[in-house]
């Protein structure tokens, strides 16, 4: 649904963005994940049709944005910067924008709703916390009711409950069948909501993957190759273990190397290869990041 | 594209911005019509040339007007609201035309608010010294005062799509009006060159209210200050689509 290929954008002599390549499947929320300056915000702003990429290109459903018929209704977005004039109350920022959108005014009401952002909705926006306006930003990207979401950073200035509400929202939207692209610089922040993960470093990808991959990496999970892999995937199943498939017969299994080897030797299953791997979300993410950098 | 024009006249009505504007329009005209009458000549106050100029006071409205429409583009930079609507409307040329018919629209409403605030000093101060409102033949000069501040208004959203910076915007336009044009016209018309001088944007416009005797025609202004609305506009729209919003 979202499709990166090859992008690249420079500012001058910094190259924000290196042949990015990756994409977004309908249906499932993706982490964009790198440090601060990755070119986290660059990727999502040229997706966004809001800075012209240098090279390659960035569709969503197949279609460059400014060549989107009904963009408002296709892709919701909310970035970094606060977007409304501090004027304005919430409410009539968003019929502004529904007014251009050609959407009905009712949708207002529904989003303001949505967001939990209330009564506060009538006062200017100038006099909002910086949840607040999240909210808002969230609510004039749902506006259109769109298929894709595009959040950058969406977590920053909201408290525990905030990010809690957040989530279960995100997971809501995903359920019904949207893509969702999310931003994060912090791993752990959006590991209980995201499907799959694109890590960035310096503009270039370091690792498309899924969670359960990344999981896998983490704290209390093993790496196990084995040429009878369909037994012990069985075997692991049955003992209550998540698991995914690495492919050539390799799993990354969410359980310590002791119990694998355990179970495996139990049945008689020969294994090639039993890695332990113990690190946590943010140091396996920072290795990879870190990777990059050599 | 009308969406675009509605969404437009929303912002404008759903700030507190325009009442600034009324204020400036009401309090400017308002003293500047006060001050011609009570610098005229008693004898001066009936007649119709008198009149003529009264209500074509040209600069205040259309320095507002020109006010107005910088700020109408400029405000989506200053406080980075012209992301969201970028993201609703990518295609940037057609917000950069709605906004351009929204500043027409301000212009012209501004300067039929400055008639009617003329009017409202000019009438009672007439009657009280015996002369009477020649209202017929003051009809046109009113189209033609509010036709120069829409154009006025074009201008300067022509203007703040080119700079995108308020302040720039702002101050360009009140000195570029205020003392570079003048000083540009005299330097010309020291040259030599008045025919030249007639063609600046202040001059053109004035050239719109006036009764065509001196300088180009009041047609002939109107498509000048046409001219220089597309040329700047057209500018102002390719260094918009240019720009990465980041």
């Amino acid at each position: 649904m979202i499709e990166v290929e090859g992008l690249t954008k420079r500012y001058g002599s910094t190259l924000a963005v290196d042949e990015l390549s990756f994409s977004v499947a309908q249906g499932t929320v993706t982490g964009f994940l790198g440090p601060n300056g990755a070119g986290k915000s660059t990727t999502l702003r040229a997706l966004l049709g809001l800075v012209r990429p240098d090279g390659g290109r960035a569709t969503i459903l197949g279609r460059r944005y400014r060549d989107l018929d009904r963009p408002a209704e296709q892709v919701g977005a909310v970035l970094e910067t606060t977007d409304a004039h501090p004027g304005r109350s919430g409410r009539n920022h968003l019929r502004v924008l529904a007014r251009a959108a050609r959407l009905p005014v009712s949708r207002v009401d529904e989003v303001l709703e949505l967001v939990e952002l209330g009564e506060a909705a009538r006062r200017r926006v100038k006099g909002y916390s910086l949840g607040m306006r999240q909210r808002l930003g969230l609510a004039a990207a749902l506006l259109g009711d769109p298929e894709a979401l595009v959040l950058d950073e969406p977590a920053n200035g909201l408290d525990p409950q905030g990010i809690r509400w957040l989530r279960d929202l995100v997971r809501r939207l995903a359920a019904e069948g949207r893509a969702v692209l999310i931003s994060s610089h912090v791993l752990s922040e959006i590991a209980q909501t995201v499907d799959d993960v694109v890590i960035i470093h310096r503009g270039r990808l370091v690792r498309q993957a899924t969670m359960a991959e990344v999981d896998a990496l983490a704290a209390g999970a093993a790496r196990v190759r084995s040429p009878e892999v369909e037994r012990l995937t069985t075997l692991v199943t049955a003992a209550g273990i998540d698991w995914s498939s690495l492919g050539d017969g390799a799993l990354a299994v969410s359980a310590p190397p002791e119990r694998v080897g355990e179970i495996a030797a139990a049945n008689g299953v020969v294994l090639h290869e039993l890695t332990a791997e113990r690190a946590s979300l943010e140091e396996v993410f920072l290795e990879l990041t870190g990777g990059g950098e050599t | 594209m009308s969406a675009l024009v509605a969404a437009e006249l929303v912002k404008l009505r759903t700030t507190r911005a325009w009442m600034g504007y009324l204020a400036a329009a009401v309090l400017l005209t308002g003293l500047g019509a006060a001050g011609r009458l009570g610098s005229a000549q008693r004898i001066e106050l009936g007649t119709q040339a008198f009149q003529r100029n009264l209500l074509s006071h040209s600069l205040v409205s259309g320095l507002l007007a020109l006010v107005v429409g910088v700020v109408i583009v400029t405000v989506e930079w200053r406080h980075g609201t012209i992301t969201r609507t970028f993201l609703v409307t990518p295609r940037r040329e057609r917000v950069l035309l709605a906004k351009a018919a929204v500043a027409a629209l301000a212009g012209a409403i501004l300067a039929l608010v400055s008639v009617a605030v003329v009017l409202a000093v000019a009438v009672p101060w007439l009657a009280a010294d015996g002369a009477t409102l020649r209202v017929l033949g003051l009809a046109p000069v009113v189209g033609r005062v509010v036709l120069a501040a829409a154009l006025w208004g074009l201008l300067g959203a022509a203007l703040g799509a080119v700079v995108q910076s308020q302040a720039v915007g702002l101050v360009l336009a009140i000195l570029g009006v205020l003392i570079v044009e003048p000083l540009l016209g005299a330097l010309l018309v020291l040259l030599g060159l008045d025919r030249a001088a007639d063609f600046l944007p202040a001059r053109a416009l004035e050239a719109l209210e006036s009764t065509g005797d001196a300088g180009i025609s009041p047609a002939g202004g109107a498509a000048v200050g046409l001219a220089y609305a597309v040329i700047v506009g057209a500018l102002g729209c390719v260094r918009v689509l240019r720009r990465d919003l980041t």
